[in-house]
């Protein structure tokens, strides 16, 4: 038994759980491993004591000095509150172990104090653990280090921030190579492949898995009236009184909602309905100021806000105990996400999970049954995680490069002991290491790049100005332009993406923080604003959040349609969708689970086709683009595409013969990957990728923080660099990655394969609807949309004769 | 295709530049040369070779029209000094035979001893000629009578058509008195102009489409 652990917990009165005992043994005993628990247990305990213990012991052999266990968190806010908790366990003990926060809000003197006198533990992020290893000495810093322990590993995982991760801890690895490992996750698909990721060549690791099962109850909130023609968007604000009888019965509730904007409108919504609520509930995303969202919490915390509307930004975190209640507004889009949200209510063990869940519109009150047959089924998505992401890598090698310098072979060698990093080759490695220190393979003599150097077998960064850019520019979460919102006198809201303020005149009035507000002025990045009067304004649209429906979500959906014909005992949501099929039926055809309905629809727009594969946003994408590209092949085409998760619609000016290429083998699996390749070339999926991967390698430099931007003229848009690599280097390593993440990640290739595998067995149905249908409504109102043309530009632009985008008057 | 404005005829070419046949004039704007080496030096991997490309196209332009003098609207040189200047060099000692002058832009903060070494007119804000005012950003208030010709902006449109077809093109823009010329250096990027009451010249691969 753990004696610190005894102790506490005694004084406490607490019993420890099996899996806190469990941890501390295998901890005890040296070893590595993966802690699955659920929030609400005392997961944090569980290793905390482990890693004093380990301590304790060690003190008293012999007195080390210095950073004795980093202890890394997705989220600063659950820095904070991780450090609340350790303190208090060292100041209730009387330990002489100190905890420090280390994140991107530790000011420069707390940072130089502890580089002198460490504290014996470091709460941090992966981006602050990469800006370590950018000072110099790093390796004394870390030399002492006997733990790294990763905080909800799960969130990391199918993020670059992960491979950031990987990237320390091989680096980590060598300095120690004793280090032990912890990683602590919330259940997914693929438990053993996140151990294996973080714990990439330790040979003797442990999971542990807390059996504690929580309980989830979901319902939905049903409309009054069946709307038969689902709009997305409209449905759910008109539910938006159906919630206050939940509000007034619980103890605190928690909306969560999928976009910021959808968040700005329900607070306003809810505030317009019941004024009395004013004070009582608050809006959480962000976009808001750190300030405000401290004050959210704090406020949640204590009991004094009966309803926070928040976006993903409460996904994780802090408990709140009060929160008894969640609302989930709209399609969660996944079974892993519902599963998280709902847990944000009923903390304390034993207590049920009470979620309901809110359609936005009325074909997604099928998700409420989907969801329920999911979780019965244990149907929880895996993160896939990213490999060979030579972005995060050349933003690495310069990270070293920029404090000792390194060694090429050494850091070869230990980045292929990392997941990501496995296949890579000496060759491309070779090209990164070409890419820092001269830009490229070189062809002329004129030439002054200047980066990285290399010097006596070392590889580091001389100067000053590379040095102070590539410290800033450290991190992998990509940002559009983003401007300050701010008060006349000083207060910050929060910040909005550069090209939402950009839209507006002085004067105009915008909702934002949840409050109406009139521009003043735009001065050096910031928007100075004042309270406005007025009952009408914008609501900024932020880029993001289109997330698309997981795999096992759209399964089950499709099973719940199936359901549907079965005859068997219905949940109440299908019975209630009755009328909305029947019109389906009516109008169209209503698909069986084997069967593919298409739909020919014209209107004076052109000719419209929609395909119902029901397999989610981003498959449809991919879809529709091999779709259009084989039908092009017929002859040239111009399409716009359109697209949710449900299914797709391609739209053109001439008359779309799908019946032909319905004979020809529309959705054959074959030459699946030719097509793909074909249709990406002429779609931009692979140019929008490559923004987030030219600001990770640091192409693109988005100037210093808070200042003016003096750089302008080293700016160049990603979508600059795209094309020009595309002109002079077709085989550039950030290219390729472009199109093997929209592979991956975009596309999702491999459900896509066994897409076409499911739908060429099927019987496929062609309709010609004279309206549009139940179905296709919500895709034909989509306002985003895609293009496919392989017809010349000339052609294109003869076409479409009259129509020039017309000024705003 | 020809246009004429206040009187004078220009040739609108879709390898981005205007000419002024009774001048013996190209025109061109913002070619952003030395913007991949100036990248470069500041350690961002521009490709090298992109920086041959503007030249290849300016020597095809004079190939085919022969002007007798090329005059830049500003914004031609995207960076002190750099190694890349030794192109242009290169570039102007080929053609011996044209007048080459500058109208300083805003990313002209090379020295201007290089171009006088090169025996290029160097012109402050602005060059009338008759009643035709060329510069680099555009005049607010062309004094009536005159037309102001300028680059600055890289002027862009967006064509729209039937089935939600939509495409983004560099063009030139012709408004009250003011004509404005599309970027010529291919290292650029667009900006969507939008003016009431004028008409788009948009630069559709070797045609010229008028909207």
């Amino acid at each position: 038994m753990n004696k610190l652990a005894q102790q506490w917990f005694e004084q406490q009165q607490w019993k420890p759980y099996p899996f806190q005992e469990q941890t501390w043994r295998a901890i005890a005993s040296g070893k590595s491993g993966l802690l699955n628990a659920p929030t609400g247990f005392g997961k944090t305990f569980a290793i905390w004591f482990g890693v004093l213990e380990h301590y304790a012991k060690q003190a008293e052999k012999k007195k080390r000095k210095g950073l004795h266990c980093l202890w890394i968190t997705p989220l600063r806010a659950l820095s904070k509150e991780i450090e609340a908790a350790t303190n208090r366990v060292s100041g209730d003990l009387h330990l002489p172990y100190r905890i420090g926060l280390r994140t991107g809000d530790t000011s420069t003197k707390e940072r130089d104090k502890q580089k002198k006198d460490s504290p014996e533990a470091l709460i941090t992020t992966p981006e602050s653990v990469q800006l370590m290893l950018a000072q110099k000495g790093y390796a004394d810093l870390f030399k002492n280090l006997e733990f790294v322990v990763v905080d909800e590993w799960h969130e990391l995982l199918g993020s670059k921030r992960g491979v950031q991760m990987e990237l320390a801890l091989s680096r980590l690895r060598t300095i120690n190579p004793k280090l032990k490992v912890w990683g602590i996750s919330a259940t997914i698909g693929h438990l053993e492949q996140a151990k294996e990721i973080l714990l990439s060549g330790v040979p003797d690791s442990v999971m542990i898995r807390a059996k504690l099962e929580k309980k989830l109850e979901i319902e939905t909130i049903l409309p009054d009236t069946l709307e038969r023609f689902p709009w997305a968007g409209h449905l759910g604000i008109k539910l938006a009184d159906k919630i206050f009888p939940i509000i007034d019965n619980s103890n605190a509730t928690l909306l969560f909602t999928n976009t910021r904007s959808q968040a700005e409108i329900w607070y306003q919504r809810i505030l317009d309905l019941r004024p009395d609520l004013a004070g009582l509930i608050a809006l959480h995303h962000g976009s808001l100021g750190e300030d405000i969202r401290k004050w959210v919490e704090n406020a949640l915390h204590e009991g004094i806000l009966k309803a926070v509307v928040c976006t993903s930004s409460l996904d994780l975190g802090v408990d709140f105990r009060p929160v008894d209640t969640v609302i989930q507004i709209g399609s969660a889009k996944g079974v892993a996400r519902f599963i998280q949200r709902a847990g944000r209510s009923g903390h304390y063990p034993g207590a049920v999970s009470k979620i309901y869940f809110l359609p936005t519109h009325s074909l997604e009150i099928v998700e409420g049954p989907a969801l329920r047959y999911a979780i019965k089924h244990n149907q929880i998505e895996s993160r896939i995680p990213y490999i060979r992401s030579f972005d995060v890598l050349m933003q690495y090698l310069v990270t070293l490069a920029v404090s000792n310098g390194f060694h090429a072979d050494e850091i070869f060698e230990e980045i292929k002991q990392t997941h990501c990093f496995h296949s890579i080759t000496r060759d491309e490695f070779n090209e990164c290491l070409l890419y820092i220190t001269q830009g490229g393979k070189l062809l002329t003599a004129y030439d002054e790049f200047h980066k990285v150097v290399l010097e006596n077998g070392v590889y580091k960064v001389t100067s000053k100005r590379v040095a102070m850019r590539h410290r800033l520019s450290i991190g992998t979460i990509v940002s559009d332009a983003m401007m300050q919102v701010v008060f006349m006198r000083g207060k910050r809201l929060g910040s909005i993406e550069e090209w939402f303020i950009s839209r507006l005149n002085p004067g105009d009035h915008f909702w934002f923080a949840g409050r109406n507000l009139e521009l003043v002025m735009v001065k050096d990045l910031k928007a100075f604003v004042r309270a406005g009067k007025k009952k009408t304004g914008v609501i900024p649209s932020w880029q993001g959040g289109r997330m698309p429906l997981s795999s096992y979500l759209s399964e089950a959906i499709r099973h719940e349609l199936n359901e549907y014909y079965s005859g068997r005992q219905k949940d109440v949501e299908l019975q209630f969708l009755q009328p909305l099929f029947d019109l389906q039926a009516e109008r169209s055809y209503l698909p069986k689970e084997n069967e593919l309905l298409i739909e020919k629809i014209k209107t004076k727009e052109g000719c419209h086709v929609f395909i119902y594969p029901f397999e989610g946003r981003f498959v449809h994408e991919g879809m529709a683009a091999i779709i259009a590209h084989r039908i092009a092949q017929i002859r040239p085409f111009s399409f716009s595409i359109a697209m949710n998760d449900y299914g797709f619609e391609l739209l053109s000016d001439q008359d779309i013969p799908i019946e032909a290429a319905l004979n020809e083998g529309l959705f054959a699996p074959e030459r699946l990957s030719e097509d793909v390749m074909k249709s990406i070339n002429t779609t931009e999926m692979a140019r929008r990728r490559f923004r987030e991967i030219a600001a990770i390698a640091g192409l693109v430099f988005s100037g210093y923080p808070g200042k003016q931007v003096k750089t302008k003229h080293l700016q160049a848009s990603a979508q600059l660099f795209f094309n020009v690599f595309e002109d002079f280097e077709k085989n550039n390593l950030l290219l390729r990655q472009a199109y093997e993440e929209v592979f991956d990640f975009q596309l999702e290739i491999a459900r896509m394969q066994t897409a076409f595998q499911r739908i060429n067995d099927h019987r496929i149905v062609l309709q010609y609807p004279e309206r549009p249908t139940p179905f296709s409504f919500p895709i034909f109102a989509e306002r985003f949309r895609e293009k496919y043309s392989n017809e010349s530009v000339e052609d294109r632009i003869r076409k479409m004769a009259a129509a020039l985008e017309t000024p705003n008057p | 295709m020809n246009i004429v404005l206040h009187g004078n005829t220009f040739r609108l070419l879709p390898e981005k530049a205007l000419f002024w046949e009774e001048y013996g004039l190209m025109i061109i704007a913002d070619l952003h040369l030395g913007k991949a080496m100036h990248f470069r030096k500041a350690g961002i991997p521009m490709p090298e070779l992109s920086a041959l490309k503007d030249y290849e196209n300016l020597n095809a332009l004079i190939g085919v029209y022969h002007p007798e003098q090329i005059c830049f609207l500003g914004d031609l040189f995207h960076s002190n000094y750099n190694t890349e200047w030794r192109l242009f060099e290169t570039f102007i000692e080929q053609n011996p035979h044209v007048h080459f002058s500058l109208i300083k832009g805003n990313h002209d903060i090379l020295k201007d001893e290089h171009y006088e070494a090169l025996g290029i007119e160097l012109i402050d804000d602005q060059l009338a000629l008759g009643n035709v005012i060329l510069s680099h950003i555009p005049i607010t208030h062309p004094p009536e009578g005159n037309i102001n010709i300028s680059g600055h902006l890289h002027p862009g449109c967006v064509l729209r058509g039937l089935g939600r077809q939509s495409v983004k093109l560099p063009c030139f823009v012709y408004y009250r008195n003011t004509f404005l010329l599309p970027a010529f250096g291919h290292l650029t990027g667009l900006h969507v102009v939008q003016q009431i009451g004028a008409v788009y010249y948009a630069i559709a691969g070797d045609r010229i489409v008028m909207m």
